[in-house]
């Protein structure tokens, strides 16, 4: 139970602190209570909320089927993605599909996921550690399919509201988003046709719907409109078919993610086989990649007066001459505008990064 | 677009060029126009080989019975991380970060088979002897025996012994399961001999030792499980994201949240005034002498 009290006694001896006695502030610091919270008897205590899963002393249990049972009928874990995340057995086809998608998914050479696992296994960690690592890896740029899974469900609901095509909806959305990342059509693919066939085995499975269909579409405004080559990526053919499967644009971004987690545990251990670690201070960067300001003598701290500049801006004006010059600071963080909202709302749709 | 290498390193894995991406030698896209799974192509991520049908079905069904354990340690990390409402991958790697020496120690487990059967290779022991001088080993020390014992299935862990009884089915046995019953024997036996209660074989005894069988390292199997571990800590963080409330804390939900006020029970030293700046040497150099605060040192 909690203990909350005045404890005057120790108030009283304190005298002031600070600013805490100041008249700005609006209570009155030195009446404060110690102690810890009461517990609520007024609300049902806590207990953890799921309406994915529970387990009892015998049994586990996904959205109402034991997974021991679910395994011993011959499902497996590509199922349990579709227990887990749809509350629903897949059809054959949605398992084959998946499955297709997931080894597609699972190795991209030497990419940031596998860079950030190898960085991380250099540092002597546990290979979890590596591997959980990876996946912060998979943003609004890299691996961006809650971004693209988002946009097209708002220009899907766009066209139906307004009462436009497809077609006109696609259009709309490349002229909109043409420089996106996340837009699933890039000259990243021209030459291999694994984008393509992921489409075309979706749809010889008959798991393709209107999220590949909108997806073609899409190919075909920004051919009309890009200036130069472009084709369905791998981000476009992935993000439409596990749309066209169910899955949620998070669940996408999520499963993709953490399939690409079993290759990165990979490049963990080739990482340790092959380079092993690597100490504090070890890592030198050669002066050659470096373009900041030349080397310059630290001034006599009793100088301080002299040659320090105050970062304090006086006027809105002087605010804005002085941002200008701190975007020129590569590293100060002043070119980047972001805006950090609650992702569970509209998770990827804005626009993260650089101006 | 810049497409050169992130990092100039030799790898035996994988190659991307523009054609194709090439694991192992075999291009991704013709691995899945074939109609391989998922779990054929684990096998040629990590050990460079198609695997039998059976060795196939064993890694499907162990991941697939490991992947949601509800409320675990993982679960709560990803839910935990999810109430500040960071972006989603942020929870899951929390979860996945979670597997450590206790929570699912598949490599720790691994490692220790590997030991006892070079031992068992080099003292000229018997599987069956080794794994008894395993159990003498671990429990004359105070040391838990990898692989035995859940906190929360309590009797016996619901998944691991189908999985065993999965892999003898498949007639995938071999060394390491031997070595695993014969470990779980003398366990039983040295546990009720001392007048303990029951422990079981818990889902990494059994799990791991399928994935070991099957030709995966001890780092490897760790990988497989934890991740897939991920798959379901995706979906609790997501539930609790959609449909949760941020924070955990609001005082306007029916039930207590996760981490109301009332939910902190402090057992640290008393409440105290802080001292003035001009008693703060006395105050620490009298702290320390009479050392009372070690009591609280972590």
């Amino acid at each position: 139970m909690g203990n909350l009290t005045e404890k005057p006694e120790l108030n009283e001896k304190k005298g002031e602190i600070g600013n805490l006695d100041s008249p700005k502030n609006p209570f009155d610091y030195m009446k404060r209570e110690y102690g810890t919270v009461p517990l609520d008897t007024k609300r049902a205590p806590f207990q953890w909320v799921s309406e994915v899963a529970y387990k009892n002393v015998h049994r586990i249990v996904s959205r109402g089927y034991d997974t021991t049972e679910v395994m011993e009928e011959g499902y497996g874990v590509v199922d349990m993605l579709f227990i887990d995340y749809q509350a629903r057995i897949p059809l054959v086809e949605e398992e084959q599909m998946l499955n297709y998608v997931m080894i597609l998914a699972l190795e991209d050479g030497l990419s940031m996921p596998a860079v950030m696992s190898r960085m991380v296994a250099k540092s002597k960690t546990f290979l979890t550690q590596a591997a959980g690592a990876s996946i912060l890896a998979f943003g609004h740029a890299y691996g961006a399919y809650s971004a693209f899974g988002n946009r097209l469900e708002q220009y899907l609901n766009k066209a139906e509201a307004e009462g436009i095509s497809l077609g006109q909806a696609a259009e709309l959305l490349v002229k909109e988003n043409i420089h996106d990342e996340a837009l699933g059509v890039s000259n990243l693919m021209l030459k291999d046709p694994a984008a393509k066939r992921m489409m075309a085995r979706a749809e010889k499975l008959g798991v393709a719907g209107k999220y590949i269909e909108f997806t073609k579409e899409i190919v075909k405004a920004a051919q009309k409109l890009s200036d130069e080559p472009v084709d369905l990526d791998m981000m476009g053919a992935t993000g439409a078919t596990m749309l066209d499967l169910g899955f949620s644009p998070e669940a996408t971004w999520a499963i993709l993610a953490v399939t690409r987690a079993f290759a990165t545990g990979a490049h963990y251990i080739e990482e340790v086989e092959r380079d092993g670690y690597c100490r504090t201070g070890q890592t030198l960067t050669p002066k050659e990649f470096y373009d900041g300001p030349e080397d310059r003598p630290v001034p006599p701290l009793k100088d301080r007066s002299k040659v320090a500049k105050s970062g304090i801006c006086q006027s809105v004006d002087e605010w804005v001459a002085a941002r200008e010059e701190r975007k020129k600071i590569v590293g100060s963080g002043h070119s980047i505008v972001e805006e950090i909202e609650d992702p569970s709302k509209k998770s990827g749709i804005r626009k993260v990064g650089k101006l | 677009m810049d497409r050169e290498p992130l990092i100039h390193r030799k790898t035996a894995i994988s190659y991307k060029t523009e054609e194709k991406t090439v694991m192992r030698g075999y291009d991704l896209s013709e691995l899945a126009e074939e109609g391989y799974s998922f779990c054929d192509a684990l096998f040629v991520m990590y050990q460079n080989r198609i695997p039998t049908a059976e060795e196939e079905k064993m890694l499907k069904y162990e991941m697939g019975v490991f992947m949601e354990h509800s409320m675990s340690p993982s679960a709560v990390a990803a839910i935990g991380v999810s109430a500040g409402r960071p972006n989603l991958p942020c929870a899951v790697a929390a979860a996945v970060s979670t597997f450590g020496g206790v929570h699912g120690p598949g490599a720790a487990h691994g490692y220790m088979l590997n030991k006892y059967l070079e031992r068992a290779k080099k003292e000229g022991k018997t599987v069956d002897e080794m794994a008894k001088t395993l159990v003498d080993e671990y429990m004359d020390a105070g040391r838990p025996v990898m692989g035995m014992g859940q906190p929360q299935h309590i009797d016996s862990d619901p998944r691991a012994e189908p999985i065993h009884l999965r892999q003898e089915e498949l007639e995938i046995e071999g060394v390491y399961l031997e070595f695993q019953r014969a470990l779980e024997k003398h366990f039983h036996a040295r546990r009720k001999k001392e007048g303990r209660s029951y422990v079981g074989v818990n889902v990494v005894g059994s799990g791991n030792t399928a994935l070991m069988e099957i030709g995966f390292s001890p780092n490897a199997g760790w990988c497989l499980g934890s991740v897939c571990r991920g798959f379901s800590c995706a979906a609790h963080a997501l539930f609790n994201m959609k449909k949760g409330r941020a924070w955990g804390a609001s005082r306007n939900e029916p039930m207590v949240q996760m981490i109301d006020l009332s939910m902190i029970k402090y057992l640290g030293p008393e409440d105290r005034i802080v001292p003035k700046q001009e008693d703060r040497q006395e105050y620490a150099r009298k702290q320390k002498e009479e050392g009372e605060y070690k009591k609280w040192v972590i």
